[in-house]
Order: C-alpha cells, then sequence, then structure tokens
C-alpha cells in the first residue's frame, strides 16, 4: 500500500528527500506517493503529512490529495492519472501559481453567545427572532468579510458554519506573490470592524480547490 | 507546528467556549461498518433530519421577516422548531453525536451541509 | 508561540483541508484509524449499505427509490 501526497505536473523539479516521497509519473502528470504510515491519527501526524506536502508546493504547483487517500501500489497510482487525466489537469490549471488561505470571522466574545432555549427558556417568537439574528449576523459578515476578499482572490468557496458564535468559514485562491497584500486586506477589514473577529491562515496547498 | 497565522484578532485566547481536542475536532465520518450500522445509519437519519430542520426554519424566519406570518403563527413555529431543536439534542446524545457529526461527506461532491 | 486557542484554529483550518478538501479518488476507502473514522464512503457503497439495511429489515421498506 501507498500513501497519495500530491497529483503534479510531469517532468517535475526533484522532490523534497522527505518522507521516502517519490514520483510516479504518468503522461504530463505525475503522483506524489510514499510508503503508507501506520499510527493514530493526531495533530502531529496530520501536521507532519501537510508538511511534506508544503515542501512540494515550495518548488511547483500541486493538487493535494485528501489525507489517508491509499493506493495498493504503482500501478494503480499511474492508473489514477490515467483515468482523471483531464480533470487533474482541469484542476492544476486553476490552481497554477496559486495558494490557499483560509478566512474565519467569529462574533465578538460579547456576542457570542446565543442563549438557547436550554439556557433560558424564551417564547416561540424570542427563539425564531434569536435565529432571525444569527442568519443575519452570518449574512453580514459574508458582505462585510467575503465579498471584498473574494474581489482579490481567484477564486473562493464558502463552507456551511457548524460552531457557535462562527459567522463565516470561507477559503480563497490566491497568487503566489499577493499573500501579504490579502493578509492586509483583512487586517483592514477587522479594524473597521469590532464586532467580528476574524482570522486568517495560509498559505496552504489548495485543497479547496483541487476537486472536480 | 508551524505558525500559519497571516492575521490574527488579539484576545484570541478567549474565543469563549475552549476549542476543542482534536478528536473533537476531527469529523466522524459516516461508517458502513456492519458492526457499527446502526450507528452510521443513526448518522446518515439524523444528518438529513437536521438538514429539513435548517431549511425549514430558515423558511419560517424569511417569512417573519417579511411579515407574512401573524404573532400567533410565529409564536406556534418558534415553540415548534425549539421542541424540534431539543428533541434533535436528545438523538444525538443517545447515538454520541455532536453537532459536527451531523454532516455527510460525498467525497467529490463535498459536504452535505 | 501561539496559544492553545490559537493552535486549536490552526488545526481546524488544517483539518478542514487535510480531511475535507484535496483530490478524492472516488470509490475507495481511506486511511480509517483506532477510534477516529476517518472512512469515507463513496456514494455508490453508501447507497448500498442503506439497501443492504434495507433488506435486513434495519430500515423499514424504501421502496424502489434506491
Amino acid at each position: 500500500m501507498i500513501t497519495l501526497y500530491a497529483i503534479t505536473d510531469h517532468p517535475t523539479p526533484p522532490v523534497p528527500r522527505l518522507g521516502e516521497m517519490r514520483v510516479v509519473p504518468s503522461g504530463d502528470l505525475a503522483a506524489v506517493c510514499g510508503p503508507v504510515i501506520k499510527g493514530e491519527v493526531t495533530a502531529e501526524a496530520l501536521w507532519q503529512h501537510e508538511q511534506l506536502v508544503e515542501a512540494l508546493m515550495q518548488d511547483r504547483d500541486v493538487l493535494p490529495v485528501r489525507y489517508g487517500t491509499c493506493l495498493p501500489d504503482d500501478a494503480a497510482a499511474e492508473r489514477t492519472l490515467q483515468d482523471n487525466h483531464a480533470e487533474f489537469a482541469a484542476s492544476l490549471d486553476t490552481v497554477r501559481g496559486a495558494v490557499e488561505l483560509a478566512v474565519r470571522v467569529f462574533a465578538a466574545l460579547d456576542r457570542a453567545h446565543v442563549p438557547t432555549p436550554a439556557a433560558a427558556p424564551m417564547t416561540g417568537a424570542e427563539y425564531l427572532r434569536a435565529r432571525a439574528r444569527s442568519a443575519a449576523e452570518e449574512s453580514d459578515a459574508t458582505v462585510i468579510v467575503h465579498s471584498p476578499l473574494a474581489r482579490a482572490a481567484r477564486a473562493c468557496t464558502v463552507a456551511r458554519v457548524n460552531r457557535p458564535g462562527e459567522l463565516l468559514r470561507a477559503a480563497y485562491l490566491v497568487d503566489r506573490d499577493q499573500t501579504a497584500p490579502f493578509a492586509a486586506h483583512v487586517k483592514e477589514i477587522q479594524e473597521g470592524n469590532p464586532q467580528l473577529r476574524i482570522t486568517c491562515t495560509g498559505p496552504w496547498p489548495p485543497y479547496s480547490f483541487a476537486g472536480s | 507546528m508551524s505558525d500559519k497565522y497571516l492575521h490574527r484578532p488579539s484576545g484570541l485566547d478567549s474565543l469563549g467556549d475552549p476549542l476543542p481536542s482534536i478528536d473533537r475536532v476531527l469529523p466522524r465520518r459516516l461508517n458502513a461498518d456492519p458492526e457499527n450500522l446502526e450507528r452510521g445509519l443513526a448518522q446518515l437519519v439524523l444528518t438529513i433530519v437536521e438538514l429539513l430542520r435548517q431549511l425549514m426554519e430558515r423558511q419560517a424566519v424569511r417569512r417573519m421577516d417579511d411579515g407574512s406570518l401573524s404573532d400567533e403563527q410565529v409564536e406556534r413555529l418558534g415553540q415548534t422548531f425549539m421542541a424540534l431543536s431539543e428533541r434533535m439534542a436528545e438523538l444525538r446524545e443517545e447515538f454520541g453525536l455532536e453537532e459536527e457529526d451531523l454532516n455527510l461527506n460525498l467525497g467529490p461532491l463535498g459536504n452535505l451541509l | 508561540m501561539t496559544t492553545l486557542a490559537e493552535q486549536d484554529i490552526g488545526l481546524v483550518d488544517l483539518i478542514d483541508r487535510l480531511l475535507g478538501g484535496g483530490v478524492v479518488i472516488a470509490g475507495d476507502i481511506t486511511l480509517a484509524a483506532a477510534d477516529v473514522d476517518l472512512v469515507y464512503v463513496g456514494l455508490r457503497a453508501l447507497i448500498a449499505s442503506v439497501a443492504t439495511a434495507t433488506e435486513k429489515g434495519v430500515l423499514p421498506g424504501m421502496g424502489s427509490a434506491l
């Protein structure tokens, strides 16, 4: 069994001497593979995997593969590249020269706690109005934070929020040399909006833009 | 662990609820292993119910906002959604599922919710 | 030096990417680890498992929808 880290062009610069990574080519694409790493899935394991993909990203464009993807052998990797050639080639073109930046927006601390029926009894109307307020806050965060950032990015995706107090969770595909200006833009938006708490992490390999 | 932060607000330490440890943060996927079939199916069913609940709630909020519901209707709908929300919480607890578990990863199609 | 809360947020963003994104090789079952299900079930396998559950009476009959 082998594990897949990323899909790249072929030919590609020599891969870093890390994690026993090696290149399995097929036509003008290649899969960067390594031995399956056994053991529990821990934060450390995830970061270690990520470091390998980021090391690859330093010297080339990559389509990162979902963590834990395994194939029986090199032949299977070649077949995968052949079977999905058009899709992989198109995705690689989409992310050429770009990295991913992740943005999350939370309500400011004093507003993060939405009263729940369990915490304090409320009428039906109060509940629905509280839900409406949450929906409005999410909508505001989208307009205030997402819209301007989306304009500054090559592409973007927005995920559904699922944590209390979370108003927006988005990913932006940004040219490699635009990371600092993008971060500055985030800072500017934060400074103008104390009712929000904004985080921005990256640069990441373009995980959110690698699929079909 | 490398520092991936390009921007963080001050005072992030007090993010309200402490962020969970990794086993809570890692999403549990639908497990079709026969031994866990019941729990996996509960996850599937509850996810779909949750999807419907969110859609209906959003619809109710829209109609409340555009004034097409009477006060009595707002109250009744609110009560219904509250009860549904509490029942969902009970069912989740029964199957050992967290809110974040009520999602389905459909591979190439992304997440359902 | 990042605080625990900040590390967790970095971790959440990491997980969103590694487990929620990236190229998906359809139809394969991916790595499963003790106690933490990383198994994602391809759509066909999901439908098959629900059909099996119906046959076995775990789920009430769902007609010919599947």
